[in-house]
Parts: C-alpha cells; sequence; structure tokens
C-alpha cells in the first residue's frame, strides 16, 4: 500500500513551511519513527519523524522549497 | 527566513502530538504549548507532558516576544479546574505545571480561579506535584495570598527579561513588581519552592544578566531558568542574537556559584520545560 507524506502544521498559526532537507532519499527504505525531513519555521528546525515503515518511492520537493501545509510531499511505499 | 543555528533543532511526532491535542481539545483545556507556539512541544507531547494554561486562551497584556494573543476575554470556565484534574489523571503526570494569560480584567487576576484549579488537581491526583506559573496578579499581596494558601509545590512567576528592556519587551508590567511577587511568596511561605526565569537574545548584557540573578537571588528565588528568545512571527521583537550553548553554560555555572538551588540554561529551555527534573533538583540543595 502506498501512503502519502504531507507536509505537517507544526503550529496554529503554521500556513507554509520551508523544507531544510530530506534525511532520505528516493528508494531508500525508511522505518517508522525515523527523521524524513527537516522544516524550517519562524522558531527552530524540526525534525520530522516518519509515520511509516516503507521505501521512500517518490518526493516532490527539493531542500529550500516553501510548501503549503497538508500538501504531498512524498509517497512511501508500505509494501 | 534567516538560517537557524544548528543547536536550535527539535523532533516532531505527528502521533504523539495529535494524541495530546485530541485530550486537550476533548476536555476543553488550553496548553500554552500550543497557544505559544512552543518548540518543545513535539518532545514533550511525545513524553505525554504538557504545560495548562488556565483563565482562557485571550491576554489582556500585549507583551512583545508572546505568541498568545490579545484582545477581549472570555469568561471564565468554571469547570476548567476539574477538566484539567481529569487531564492530569489521564496523561497520569507526576509533576504538573500551570500557567495562565495574565487577567486584569479580573478583580482578583484570576487568583482564584489558581487556588480552586492547584485544589480540583490535588483531589484527583493525590501525590502529584503542582508547579503554577502565574502572572504578577498586579502584585497585590492579598491575590497572591490566595494561590499561597492552596499550597503549590512551586509558585513560578518569570522576569522575563532584564530590567532595561522591561519597555521594550514587557510595556505593561514592572520588573520591581515581578520581584516582589518572589519576594512576597518566599516570605509568607518558606517551604514553597520559587521560580523565575528569562529570555536572552533580546540584546542583553551579560551584565545585565548576571544583575538579574542578583536581585532574584536577593527576591528569595529558588530556581532560575535562561532560554532563547526566539521570534513567533514577524510581528514580533526582533531576536538579537543567538545565544551560544557555551554561553548558556556559562550562565548556568555563574548562576549557581553565586547560590541558586538549581538552574536551567540552554537554547531551549522554557520556564516549564523539564520542569520536574528542575523541582528535583531545587529540592537537593
Amino acid at each position: 500500500m502506498k501512503k502519502n507524506v504531507q507536509m505537517p502544521k507544526l503550529g496554529e498559526q503554521m500556513e507554509t513551511g520551508v523544507l531544510a532537507a530530506w534525511n532520505k532519499e528516493a528508494g531508500e527504505v525508511v522505518k517508522k519513527g525515523e527523521v524524513l525531513f527537516e522544516i524550517e519555521t519562524e522558531k527552530v528546525v524540526s525534525e520530522v519523524e516518519s509515520m511509516e515503515s516503507g521505501v521512500l518511492e517518490e518526493v516532490f520537493f527539493e531542500a529550500g522549497d516553501e510548501i503549503k501545509v497538508d500538501e504531498i510531499i512524498a509517497v512511501i511505499n508500505c509494501d | 527566513m534567516e538560517k537557524k543555528p544548528e543547536w536550535l533543532k527539535v523532533n516532531y511526532n505527528k502521533e504523539a502530538v495529535e494524541e495530546v491535542s485530541g485530550l486537550m481539545a476533548k476536555l476543553k483545556l488550553n496548553t500554552v504549548c500550543k497557544e505559544a507556539n512552543c518548540p518543545n512541544l513535539g518532545e514533550c507531547y511525545k513524553k505525554r507532558t504538557a504545560t495548562f494554561m488556565i483563565l482562557g486562551n485571550i491576554c489582556t497584556r500585549h507583551c512583545r516576544f508572546c505568541n498568545v494573543s490579545s484582545g477581549v476575554v472570555e469568561a471564565v470556565d468554571p469547570k476548567e479546574p476539574q477538566h484539567l484534574a481529569e487531564a492530569v489523571k489521564e496523561l497520569d503526570l507526576k509533576h504538573v505545571v500551570i500557567t495562565s494569560v495574565t487577567r486584569d480584567d479580573l478583580e482578583d487576576g484570576g487568583a482564584k480561579h489558581f487556588a480552586d484549579t492547584i485544589k480540583a488537581v490535588r483531589a484527583l491526583n493525590p501525590g502529584v506535584s503542582i508547579e503554577v506559573l502565574i502572572p504578577d496578579l498586579k502584585g497585590v499581596n492579598e491575590h497572591l495570598d490566595v494561590v499561597i494558601a492552596a499550597n503549590p509545590d512551586v509558585i513560578n512567576h518569570n522576569v522575563e527579561t532584564v530590567r532595561e528592556l522591561y519597555p521594550e519587551v514587557r510595556p505593561e508590567a514592572d520588573y520591581d513588581r515581578s520581584m516582589h511577587v518572589i519576594r512576597h511568596v518566599k516570605t509568607k511561605a518558606p517551604h514553597i519552592k520559587t521560580k523565575t526565569g528569562i529570555m536572552v537574545g533580546l540584546g542583553e548584557t551579560d551584565e545585565q544578566v548576571y544583575e538579574v540573578m542578583d536581585d532574584s537571588l536577593k527576591a528569595g528565588c529558588d530556581i532560575f531558568t535562561i532560554g532563547q528568545y526566539l521570534q513567533p512571527s514577524q510581528k514580533h521583537i526582533d531576536v538579537k542574537a543567538y545565544v551560544t550553548p557555551a554561553k548558556f553554560a556559562e550562565y548556568k555555572k555563574i548562576g549557581e556559584a553565586k547560590g541558586f538551588h538549581y538552574i536551567a540554561s540552554s537554547p531551549l529551555v522554557r520556564s516549564s520545560y523539564r520542569a520536574e527534573e528542575a523541582l528535583e533538583g531545587g529540592k537537593s540543595r
């Protein structure tokens, strides 16, 4: 099964966040709880944990991109 | 957006955040973690801890560092003390931190509501330690006495910044009034641990930081916290400097030498961050 990875809402007023870095590359195995990517907001950089285990199949954004909350940023293949 | 220093990195686990947020919504409770957009929310919620914020989520003051909304306040929820006590039980907390917005519109500043909340938490959760982070209650001793009489384990009142920056950072507050709050608590109830804290990175000098430490000690403060000010939005006061972890360590060393029972000093320290550790540290002296 494929699961979408969405841009998280890290604060009440957050509408967009800047993707600071990917900690995994497309094609790499990721385990639930591992840091998948980093988001820079007004106050800090947040290391966002993966909610799924599987293969990071596709990523749709690069480091430096400003992304709207809830936008799909990657797909994990959980099969 | 200016690039953040490497040491300002935090963890975020969506499931953990949603679990605690769901409980708060169910019980109609506010947390300062959420309202202040605290950088430690992910870590604390993952550990199933939170700092409760009573008396609504709208503040009557307009401090320029703070993310909590200002404006027209809501009526006080009489069920809030009981709901908060239930949340403490559900989260199985051993130490609870309760703060509030400033309610200058209430005659007692919300003192009775604080006391009611302390009593409700104790009744449902015997053995839990209770820390209240109170506003200045207008510096009125009778209002402070209401909170003291409820006998929390820790009374914290944050000075927030050095004396010289008050007009810019806390225009409606008064440095000496805040020191009075700490002094009055310690004089009236020496067994209650007293606590205060400041943010750095607002343009203060080392000498000014040490002056706050000296004033706090003279007022009878046991526990002192120092953390980096982080700008919640472009509308808030600017960060003047990102203070290095080495400087925070120096503040801690000097503060401990001056005589505090416990000092928490590092970039992501907030006054209620790992408060249980601070209380234990404070007890050991």
